[in-house]
């Protein structure tokens, strides 16, 4: 949703062509991040020609300040959701920041990693609102993602396991 | 207006921007450069919503008031205070993907 990809895309800006092809995944709820990745990938498109991206869509795990028990089970609805998606694109790297959406995706690739189906490193960059305490998201992936990144030094005081490289967006 | 897709074309002409303290909204006019007042609305206490406008206030790049105190910090303010907004470095995050995978 809107900040958040934002903020991926910004993200995305400097990596190189290794790091595709580019698989996005949405909530079906989402109206307006479609537009702004197409926009970015026409963008990238103009410097590498060989560029290739998917858009696939996922119901949306949770609502903002959705109540704690149906939250579980709606998650648990995504990750079975996710399981065929993320077992087709076998991603060697999954990038996220934030949104309910990722949740699911990552616990599926997590899952698939424990039934060595596929290895996938998981990478979550926790958004720069986030300054003395980490979204929802960020609490649940601190434990499963390869790599925690925090863009403020308070959060990587309090999550020692955390990466922190100052303000990446 | 109410609602825009982008503020881009009025935030280039502003000398001044007030705004709420939504990260997208801080964030853009910081970008651009151009002073900013953030005001808090104290009855909807969304508190992650504030940790961003706290620290921003604390590092020195904007002002940071609320709807009460608005028209004082408007008549006390000084903008040449307020430090310029250093932009994000997205290449430290590419230069650290690709050394976890060895494409250094």
């Amino acid at each position: 949703t809107g900040g958040h990809t934002t903020e991926i895309l910004r993200l995305l800006s400097c990596l190189s062509e290794s790091y595709s092809p580019r698989h996005y995944v949405l909530a079906d709820s989402d109206k307006m991040s479609e537009a702004k990745i197409r926009s970015f990938e026409q963008k990238r498109a103009e410097t590498f020609s060989e560029s290739q991206f998917s858009l696939d869509r996922i119901p949306r795990s949770r609502e903002v300040r959705q109540s704690w028990i149906s939250s579980v089970v709606t998650t648990l609805y995504s990750i079975l959701y996710s399981l065929p998606l993320t077992y087709k694109r076998k991603p060697d790297l999954i990038l996220c920041n934030g949104p309910g959406t990722c949740v699911p995706v990552c616990l599926s690739a997590f899952l698939l990693g424990l039934l060595r189906i596929k290895r996938t490193i998981i990478v979550y960059v926790e958004s720069i609102c986030r300054v003395e305490t980490l979204s929802m998201s960020g609490k649940i992936l601190y434990y499963f993602s390869d790599y925690f990144i925090v863009q403020w030094p308070d959060l990587k005081k309090k999550y020692p396991k955390s990466v922190y490289l100052g303000r990446i967006v | 207006f109410r609602f825009k897709d982008s503020l881009a074309e009025e935030l280039r002409s502003a000398d001044l921007v007030i705004s709420h303290a939504g990260a997208g909204s801080c964030l853009e006019t910081l970008e651009k450069g151009k002073p900013l007042i953030v005001v808090i609305n104290d009855k909807l206490m969304d508190n992650h919503q504030l940790e961003l406008a706290k620290q921003l206030h604390r590092d020195g790049y904007v002002l940071y008031c609320n709807c009460s105190t608005l028209v004082e910090t408007l008549q006390s303010m000084d903008l040449s205070a307020l430090k310029p907004f250093p932009p994000g470095q997205p290449e430290k995050f590419a230069s650290f993907l690709d050394k976890v995978f060895g494409l250094q």
